[in-house]
């Protein structure tokens, strides 16, 4: 009995996350097997494109900017029990806002033109998140459906504006006009893709520590998450807290399609951000929303994406694999949560 | 409005009603038991891709539909497995598996079928003959002209809406999903139960998704099933967890999926993605007039741990799950 | 009296043990078919545990179970149903939503393989409600009807099974004066019926009333047997708790002062199916212990959450008058000088996954005390929680472990120390005393007295009358969607209270 535990307080001390890794990579090695390629050949692949050469890592960094924004945002949401699940709609009504502001201020100096048009992507990420936490405080429609639904109105949203008030003067393709330097977000390594908005999440990063761990509200919305009616009792307004969260939530997210935007395509288009909001869901719940190891999960998902091209190019495996991947970090992280409970219950319930 | 328009469009709503349908019974059987599955949108999918992968290599769209049922279930027996046995966040484990399906049915469809370069023809089902009902003006197009799949899925909601409430294996699942420790006191195996019941839900989402790629289209393409999922979770709340009112809220949404369509048509000035736009906003719409009002099974998503008193319901351990 | 034969039931030997605790230590007991045993002891003495490895509900780790001369082991709650016996738990396990002829029908094969079979049922009960003059609507929701109702269709769930034995959990403590006879009566026409009983109690008037034989259970021991007629009251409470217990002390001489909380026409919606406590008027004044009493579940919950502003009340006001007017939000009487203990402690007092200092902060994270640059002051909070550990000896690994953790009396200690912390004006406790063990108990009360002598004004809100009898200056009771009194104690005798309290 003792020896269990033990090995399994082992196995879900800092561990832990490596184990879900492994368990997701080995799963993934099982169908690539199925689909008759070779697994080691495939890794090798996935590593050396990502990792084995600087070009690479610095797309694997540039992607895991959004990444670590959006997912800072779901640690606040699910640190308040609240699951937000519409973290890419939030991406998009973010990006549509921020290019439209920043398109309509062509004349302004770019330490105005940014800061604002940043902020309104954020606001608006921001009110579409708290849109459905409203819904959920007030009227106890459930969060999952309401941003999962949020998040298919703001994808026809987008391909709208792309067709028709924001598409470019051109009006050949489908996709904004470029935003000026003066809107934009500059690379910061030259030779790379790397942009300023490194600089937002790193800061985010510790805000968001900050805010969950050291900060009244971040208190609050953990007793809220883990009680309301104890919430209550303590004098703290649930449903505010509620909305609170995921206007929050959904302003990271938010943040995060702005400065994809400004830092990456710098205009509007279909797909600029393909499921971020989805991955971001594995890069909270990996980092066990803690924000301090959210840029770490990040950067591991921006391997599987950056990568997946590569994989795809050169063995011919299918991108769904990094869905495969990330469903299995899921199921694999709540299997690590049961051992982790179960090696922290040592007094009886009741006798 | 003519009558033509009218007979077009309750027809076609029936057809856009059965998928869903399927996936929102098996949901609502799951959450009568107490078990939220909110990865049937994945299960779907999956069963789309296996349908058409087991229909191309059976040579039957029988066989691909039996194997979509078979998968749907192991999915759900997966989702059980967090649920019920490990006692883990519904929710996280639902969402778990619409990242899954979404990965599985993808990499699956593009190392098979989807692999190869000439269009593989994918056995479909035909629909009923009903020889000259079928020409029955007005009822005919809406009544007897559909697969046998729709006939089934209305076969199984009045089914289910009597095995509910009138069956004794009905009334175990009603106790289970309101009051376990009562059913488990009672002698119900709660437990066991709920298993089934979260087993049984996957395979009727698997079917829902079989219906798409077999019956209503002849082929799989990826992510086909775009929120339908989530609709039918939405329809178990707009119907109040009692099938017969499940089918209502399914055919609401059926009939707003082909009015938009044909509205796209008829008004060419407006942009079509308003239309597109519609179900999901009415999804919104049905949660926030319906939830506050509607009862949900008391012990949903609470996992039954035997032997423990009704109050520690209160202190479900979250933490242990993030 | 029955014969003495071959027991029907006989436990040898039964040891459970949790981490940490041994719940039952070799208890050995035997039963007699049409046999009415009480089973005595205090919270936390073993009597749970026991029925539960009894009901299916838990394993013994040691011990063997005979009945009817078959060596039994039980895994679930079905084992024990088939083998005959029927348990009536003292948290009812009714479904709400279903009727009492569904929830009796649940489970049982004889009416719930295929299509649902209630008519046959339902004539069988009619007969058996009869019989036994036990009187139950059997089509409504069980959830609208009164507690007494429910225990009746426990009752009748588990005789429909044709139990040999039949155990009652603490039957009498949601019942009031008149329903217990009642309880009563039908036990004794069951053991004519030779159906062996146990009921469980930690009260010796169900003993009296009720019982051929006692057995003692103390820290999971038997502490001692008997028969009822042999036994005197004195002596069941020395092997239950062990040897005599001090009532708290009453300081006959303490003051009372001004008003604090003055409650008027307050109306307050309860239950299912819309119950209202109605027009409930009262004063709470300084240095007093005004002592709420009544059967469980007679809104007294709604009525204190609308009094510390949780809830809005139907109608009525309540005036606060320690505090600034205008705003009735927790929070804000809190500030003013407000403390609350309330009755569900795992729901809402605190949040057993969070650390014990964390759990202080939960009621007192406004304070500037607990702030530091815009941050919460962590360190001041276990430095507090450090010191509360120590001054109510509370037995815990430290501050910073999970409250979880702790044992229901420890729970209980810290929430009232941290309420007690910020020096409050105002003490409303509800139900502070409920299963914790006799030591804790005193504990409780005498921090309660304390704070009384000190001039806090304390409302008290309990089932249990002896302990309000004891401690209270002023006694007010609800039953029946109203509000008795509140009199004196001085004034009035322990019986007349009793009687408000079954409502007549």
């Amino acid at each position: 009995m003792t020896h269990t535990l033990d090995a399994r307080r082992a196995l879900v001390g800092g561990g832990g996350a490596l184990v879900v890794v492994i368990a997701a990579f080995g799963v993934a090695a099982l169908f690539i097997v199925l689909a008759s390629k070779n697994p080691f050949d495939t890794f090798a692949v996935l590593f050396g494109y990502t990792l084995g050469n600087a070009i690479g890592f610095s797309e694997v960094v540039v992607r895991a900017i959004p990444l670590t924004l959006a997912g800072l945002g779901l640690c606040v949401a699910f640190r308040a029990n609240a699951f937000n699940i519409g973290a890419d709609g939030q991406i998009m009504v973010g990006a549509i806002v921020s290019v439209a502001l920043g398109l309509a201020l062509p004349g302004w100096p770019s330490y105005f033109a940014v800061p604002l048009s940043l902020l309104a992507g954020a606001l608006a990420g921001g009110l579409y998140g708290a849109l459905a936490g409203h819904l959920r405080a007030r009227y106890n429609a459930s969060e999952i459906i309401v941003t999962i639904m949020l998040n298919y109105v703001a994808l026809q949203l987008l391909a709208w504006m792309i067709r028709g008030p924001l598409q470019e003067t051109m009006a050949i393709f489908p996709r904004s006009d470029a935003l000026p330097p003066s809107a934009s977000l500059d690379v910061i390594i030259a030779g790379t893709r790397i942009h300023e908005g490194f600089y937002i999440a790193a800061a985010a990063v510790a805000l968001v520590y900050l805010l969950l761990n050291r900060s009244a509200l971040g208190f609050a919305f953990k007793v809220v998450g883990l009680s309301a009616p104890a919430a209550r009792y303590g004098g703290l307004k649930d449903r505010a807290l509620i909305v609170l969260a995921m206007g929050l939530s959904g302003g990271l997210a938010g943040l995060a399609g702005s400065i994809e935007i400004a830092g990456v395509h710098r205009r509007l288009q279909d797909d600029f951000a393909p499921s971020y909001g989805i991955t971001a869901i594995a890069v909270a719940l990996l980092a066990r929303l803690d924000a301090r190891f959210v840029p770490l999960t990040a950067l591991l998902f921006g391997v599987l994406h950056v990568g997946s091209g590569a994989m795809q190019r050169q063995i011919g495996i299918p991108f769904p694999l990094v869905w495969i991947i990330q469903g299995i970090v899921i199921l694999a992280f709540l299997y690590l949560s049961y051992m982790r409970g179960r090696a922290r219950a040592i007094t009886p319930e009741a006798v | 409005m003519d009558w033509i328009f009218l007979i077009g469009l309750l027809a076609s709503a029936v057809r856009f009603t059965t998928p869903v349908l399927y996936a929102a019974l098996g949901e609502t059987v799951t959450q009568r038991a107490g078990v939220l599955n909110v990865g049937i949108e994945g299960i779907m999918l999956v069963g789309a891709f296996l349908a058409v992968l087991g229909a191309v290599a059976t040579g039957s769209p029988w066989g691909g539909l039996f194997i979509a049922i078979g998968a749907g279930a192991i999915l759900g027996a997966l989702h059980a497995f967090f649920c019920v046995i490990l006692k883990v966040d519904q929710i996280v484990s639902g969402i778990g598996l619409i990242v899954l399906g979404l990965g599985l049915s993808g990499f699956g469809y593009r190392v098979t079928i989807g692999s190869s370069s000439q269009l593989t023809a994918v056995p479909t089902f035909e629909r009923v003959d009903f020889g000259p009902l079928t020409g029955v003006p007005g009822l005919g197009p809406i009544v007897f002209d559909h697969h046998l799949l729709v006939y089934m899925a209305l076969g199984l909601a009045l089914a289910l809406g009597w095995a509910l409430k009138r069956s004794g294996l009905g009334l175990s699942i009603r106790a289970a999903g309101e009051a376990p420790e009562a059913a488990d006191a009672a002698g119900v195996e709660v437990n066991r139960l709920r298993f089934l019941c979260t087993m049984f839900g996957g395979a009727l989402a698997a079917m829902g998704g079989a219906y798409l790629s077999i019956a209503a289209l002849s082929g799989f393409v990826e992510n086909m099933v775009a929120g339908r999922g989530f609709i039918a979770i939405a329809c178990v709340v707009f119907g109040r967890w009692n099938p017969l009112g499940v089918m209502a809220a399914v055919f609401f949404f059926g009939l707003a999926e082909a009015l938009q369509i044909r509205l796209q048509t008829a008004a060419p000035d407006i942009p079509y993605q308003f239309f597109v736009m519609i179900p999901y906003a009415l999804a919104i719409l049905a949660l926030v007039l319906v939830a506050g009002r509607a009862k949900a099974p008391s012990a949903l998503r609470i996992p039954f741990i035997t032997g423990r008193h009704a109050r520690s319901r209160a202190h479900r351990h979250k933490e242990d799950t993030l | 009296m029955p014969a003495m034969t071959a027991p029907i039931l006989s436990l040898t030997g039964i040891t459970k043990r949790y981490p940490g605790v041994v719940a039952n230590d070799g208890v050995s007991l035997s039963l007699q078919a049409g046999e009415v045993l009480g089973l005595l002891g205090e919270n936390g003495a073993g009597k749970s545990t026991l029925m539960n490895i009894l009901s299916g509900l838990a394993t013994p780790d040691e011990g063997e179970i005979v009945l009817g001369g078959a060596t039994m082991r039980f895994h679930a709650p079905k084992d024990a149903l088939e083998a005959g016996i029927g348990m009536v738990h003292q948290h009812f396990r009714l479904v709400p939503t279903l009727s009492a002829l569904e929830n009796i029908a649940l489970g049982d094969p004889r009416h719930t393989r295929g299509r649902l079979r209630l008519r046959p049922l339902k004539a069988r009960l009619e007969a058996l409600a009869s019989e036994l003059n036990l009187s139950v609507p059997l089509d409504t929701p069980v959830g609208a009807l009164d507690i007494g109702s429910q225990q009746r269709i426990e009752i009748l769930k588990a005789l429909a099974r044709e139990p040999r034995i039949l155990i009652l959990d603490e039957p009498t403590a949601v019942l009031a004066e008149d329903e217990r006879d009642g309880l009563f009566r039908v036990v004794k026409r069951l053991a004519a019926r030779r159906v062996a009983v146990i009921l469980i109690s930690h009260r010796l008037d169900d003993v009296f009333g009720a019982c051929d034989r006692a057995v003692v259970l103390r820290q999971g021991r038997v502490a001692g047997e008997g028969r009822v007629a042999d036994l005197s009251r004195e002596a069941l409470v020395r092997l239950m708790v062990g040897g005599d217990v001090a009532a708290p002390s009453r300081s006959a001489e303490h003051a009372i002062g001004a008003p604090l909380i003055e409650v008027e026409n307050l109306t307050v919606r309860f239950g299912r199916g819309d119950r209202r406590l109605e027009d409930v008027g009262f004063t709470l004044r300084a240095g007093e212990i005004l002592g709420l009493a009544g059967v469980e579940g007679n809104g007294q919950h709604e009525l204190i959450d609308a009094i510390t502003g949780l809830a809005e009340p139907a109608s009525g006001r309540v005036k606060h008058l320690y505090a600034r007017p205008g705003d009735a939000r927790l929070s804000a009487l809190r500030a003013a000088g407000l403390a609350f203990v309330p009755e569900d402690r795992h729901a809402r007092a605190m949040v057993p996954a969070l650390s014990l200092s964390d759990n202080v902060l939960l009621t007192r994270l406004r304070e500037p005390a607990f702030r530091r640059h815009g941050l919460v002051d962590r360190r001041a909070a276990l430095a507090l929680t450090t010191s509360l550990i120590e001054r109510f000896n509370i037995m815990a690994p430290g501050a910073g472990a999970p409250i979880g953790t702790l044992s229901g009396g420890n729970q209980q200690k810290l929430v009232l120390a941290r309420e007690l912390s910020t020096e409050p004006r105002v003490l409303i406790a509800a139900q502070p005393t409920r299963g914790l063990d006799v030591r804790t108990v005193a504990f409780v009360q005498e921090r309660l007295l304390e704070r009384r002598d000190a001039g806090v004004g304390i409302l008290l809100v309990s089932s249990d009358l002896a302990e309000l009898w004891a401690l209270a200056d002023r006694i007010m009771v609800v039953a029946n969607g109203r509000l008795k009194g509140p009199i004196a104690v001085a004034e009035s005798s322990f019986a007349e209270i009793g009687h408000w309290m079954s409502g007549s």
